[in-house]
């Protein structure tokens, strides 16, 4: 009767923790698309090695602003590996190379952040030189072009610099992702 | 055999009644680690692969960060900096830009003392400043609050 009781208990863990195998199986379920970000789908979580060097606490980048450019940070107080920002050529699609989904951001990154800080950089200059014009009292029609110009240029130079730190948080998020616990 | 019937229940009761694993899934990085989106001038939290947004926090409106990343004792403590630092850092550095507009408007006026724009440049200056490093303050720390939720999570 005991043994029968014993077979009993059994059956039901075994049965338990099948439902329990097929609820994480299907908890790391390849993520859903993102067609506006641009993320790639379908990709299973890779798990490294759990190694300490390789290690959240040790391993995960962040990035804090700092007038105008941001610093790389690997770790919770971590040295800054990096900085990025207006003309800024740090390589962060090398940096996040272990994980296809960052470098992919890592790029609209590096693409968004030229432009930002060409047309921003250009929008500047313009608007500089259009209120130079225009505090010299000459009453020259040019002045409230190159002002509105400017101001345009630096605006939507703004927007691209602004996709670009949102394509390097998701870069940095999908690499972190990919790190051991 | 209803013995059995009741080891049976018994044994699966005591697996599927595991509250560690639940709060694991609940918690795991894909649905739930968070990371800023910015856009227009608003900075806004979204969460998980579905980029959900979970707080926005506009030009002059801080919102309760440390509710957000609240499961995390040392996120929390960040938030309550970025907190500390972001509305006041706002509202400093827009009364420098207000002031700056004073400046540029009182040099224009003929016959007007010359220490008065002077002046008002000076405190504009000074103002938009140590707003700046009260913004840059709150936005480190609000980085901060989010890689350490993210580390707290499966």
């Amino acid at each position: 009767m005991k043994s029968r009781i014993l077979r009993a208990l059994l059956i039901g863990a075994s049965v338990s923790g099948a439902t329990a195998g097929a609820q994480t199986v299907s908890h790391a379920a390849p993520p859903v698309a993102n067609s506006e970000s641009g993320t790639v789908a379908g990709s299973a979580r890779t798990s490294p090695p759990s190694d300490s060097s390789h290690s959240y606490d040790a391993q995960a980048l962040r990035f804090e602003s700092r007038w105008g450019s941001a610093d790389i940070i690997r770790g919770a107080d971590g040295p800054v590996i990096g900085t990025v920002g207006w003309f800024r050529s740090f390589d962060v699609g090398k940096l996040v190379g272990s994980s296809p989904q960052a470098v992919t951001e890592a790029r609209a990154f590096k693409t968004n952040n030229f432009r930002g800080s060409l047309v921003g950089g250009l929008g500047a200059v313009t608007l500089v030189v259009g209120a130079v014009v225009a505090s010299n009292s000459s009453n020259n029609a040019a002045s409230p072009i190159l002002v509105i110009a400017g101001a345009g240029a630096m605006a939507w130079g703004a927007q691209h610099l602004n996709a670009g730190y949102s394509a390097l948080s998701r870069a940095f998020w999908w690499y972190n992702r990919d790190l051991a616990r | 055999m209803s013995r059995l019937l009741l080891a049976l229940c018994t044994g699966t009761c005591i697996l599927t009644m595991g509250p560690t694993l639940m709060t694991a899934q609940e918690r795991n990085y894909d649905e739930n680690a968070l990371r800023i989106d910015e856009h227009r001038g608003t900075i806004s939290i979204v969460r998980g692969v579905s980029e959900t947004v979970v707080a926005k926090i506009g030009v002059f409106r801080a919102v309760d960060v440390a509710a957000v990343v609240s499961p995390s004792p040392k996120a929390v403590a960040e938030a309550t900096v970025f907190q500390r630092n972001y509305r006041p850092g706002t509202w400093i550095a827009s009364l420098g830009i207000v002031t700056l507009g004073a400046a540029i408007g009182a040099s224009r006026i003929s016959g007007m003392n010359q220490a008065i724009p002077t002046s008002l440049t000076i405190v504009s200056v000074s103002l938009i400043t140590y707003g700046g490093l009260r913004l840059e303050t709150a936005h480190r720390a609000l980085a901060k609050a989010i890689w350490w939720y993210n580390r707290d999570l499966k």
